[in-house]
């Protein structure tokens, strides 16, 4: 489970973030909605614990932790794949499992079944430099998820992808899903997160407008789907603090 | 922590061996030194003019290390962050100061294996030549064990902080060139100014090594308690710069690619 609670961020005069606050529950897919430059990554990263909100707090499985121990909850795919091209696939996963301290034998196991699962047995000895597009997004995915995390970050994941690597995506999250996965998915396209989610963030330069089920959030906003209400909830003018 | 350290030095240094390309073009560099040691022979008629030889091979001794790690280190901090592969690092439940840690053992691996292919160079060189230099094989191994090898590990840390100060390895690049120009320009200040006889010089990380290893080369007798010292105070200033590029790696920006 993942709870932000009031957090904030600004870069110098913008507020990126601002008195946002979220719950994301367990087996269940949340879904951040918002346009570009809307905040999404700015807070997954700070859940994640790369950036430090200026206020507020967030908890992971309800404690508010050290900012490490945070990181070893949680596993994310955040804005690009950022692969080491002159490794192969099995050993840019090898890496990330053995950098969050996964014995040898977890690891080997887990590699193994996530080389399976995401359909990478055929390119598991190729140097990711020679990767499409889809196959670095897997190998990136099963990276984020290689310690078997509680909680899972995404960022716009199907940026990119053709239409059997998302939907082979998809298939993979509800699966992680049903394990009981926390699992926060940012994205700007509608259809991506009302097919997926099982409840709606909508962000509008940087604070929450609306937060429930896709259809909570028509019936709120009096709207007929999930277009409407987003459009009409993120046409607020963005506010600057110097 | 230790064990992180370990792993990201193992990758860093195995991912940069995989740069084939990168790996010839530091060994050629490692060995211009020599080559233009050979070229300065020839036109002194076998080395008859024996000091400015020897301040020669001094001079490119101490570059080797800078020369050595430069790729690498551009690689690793400012590379990453290109091709924005650090985010996913620092996500990892590693501290930022471990992260660095492991890449600076890279650095120095390869700065040390350059400073070690320049005086193979040099080595080989004054056989081919018959030029004779009055230094004893332990005694040599002391002297650069001692009061140069820390350079090395000096060269990686500034290296690296430059690293850390870049967003592309273009710009990384451009200033780790002009880096290298530093000891090179410390060394022929050396030759020619008086100032060298100084002992605080002596004691100077980059101008140290330099008067530490024309001396050995010379001939004049070995002492063990300067280049002890020497060796003290560089590893001591190369701690320094890693606590700064340290610094530089936990703040929000390193986060952001260009």
């Amino acid at each position: 489970m993942i709870q932000v609670q009031h957090v904030s961020k600004t870069f110098g005069c913008r507020a990126a973030v601002k008195d946002l606050s979220f719950e994301a529950r367990d087996a269940s897919i949340t879904g951040l909605l918002g346009s570009n430059g809307a905040g999404k990554t700015t807070t997954l990263r700070m859940v994640c614990g790369v950036l430090t909100p200026d206020s507020g707090t967030i908890r992971i499985d309800r404690e508010a932790e050290l900012v490490r121990a945070r990181r070893q909850r949680v596993g994310a795919l955040l804005d690009h794949t950022g692969l080491y091209s002159r490794l192969t696939v099995k050993e840019n996963l090898i890496y990330f499992g053995r950098l969050r301290g996964l014995y040898p034998d977890v690891l080997q196991h887990n590699v193994e079944r996530l080389i399976s699962i995401l359909g990478l047995r055929s390119i598991a000895d190729r140097r990711a430099s020679g990767l499409s597009q889809g196959e670095r997004m897997k190998v990136a995915l099963g990276r984020a998820v290689v310690h078997s995390p509680h909680n899972l970050l995404l960022d716009e994941p199907t940026n990119g992808l053709d239409v059997p690597t998302v939907r082979s995506l998809r298939e993979f999250l509800r699966e992680l899903r049903e394990a009981g996965t926390c699992i926060v998915f940012s994205s700007h396209v509608l259809d991506e997160v009302r097919i997926l989610c099982d409840n709606v963030v909508i962000v509008s330069y940087g604070a929450v407008v609306s937060q429930g089920s896709a259809a909570e959030i028509c019936s709120r906003t009096n709207t007929a789907s999930l277009e409407d209400a987003f459009v009409q909830l993120t046409s607020v003018v963005e506010s600057r603090i110097c | 922590m230790l064990n992180q350290v370990l792993v990201i030095a193992e990758k860093e240094t195995r991912d940069a061996l995989r740069d084939r390309r990168s790996v010839v073009s530091s060994t050629f560099y490692a060995l211009m030194g020599p080559l233009i040691i050979a070229f300065v022979v020839f036109a002194t008629y076998a080395g008859q003019n024996q000091s400015v030889l020897l301040a020669m091979i001094s001079i490119f001794a101490l570059i080797a290390p800078f020369t050595g790690g430069m790729n690498i280190a551009m690689d690793t901090v400012a590379g990453e962050r290109e091709r924005q592969s650090l985010l996913p690092l620092l996500l990892n439940p590693v501290e930022r100061t471990s992260i660095l840690l492991g890449k600076w053992l890279a650095v120095v691996v390869f700065s040390i294996g350059s400073l070690l292919v320049n005086l193979f160079g040099v080595v080989l060189l004054l056989r081919m030549t018959g030029i004779h230099i009055p230094v004893a094989a332990s005694a040599l191994s002391l002297s650069v064990t001692a009061g140069i090898l820390p350079l090395a590990l000096l060269a990686a840390s500034v290296e690296l902080l430059i690293s850390t100060l870049c967003r592309s390895v273009k710009e990384a690049h451009t200033y780790l060139s002009l880096l290298v120009f530093i000891p090179m320009a410390i060394g022929m200040f050396l030759v020619f100014s008086p100032v060298a006889r100084e002992t605080w010089v002596a004691l100077l990380p980059v101008a140290g090594q330099q008067l530490q290893f024309e001396r050995l080369l010379n001939g004049s007798p070995i002492e063990l308690l300067r280049p002890a010292v020497l060796g003290l105070l560089t590893a001591g200033v190369a701690i320094l710069i890693l606590l700064l590029a340290g610094n530089r790696l936990r703040r929000d920006e390193i986060v952001y690619g260009n």
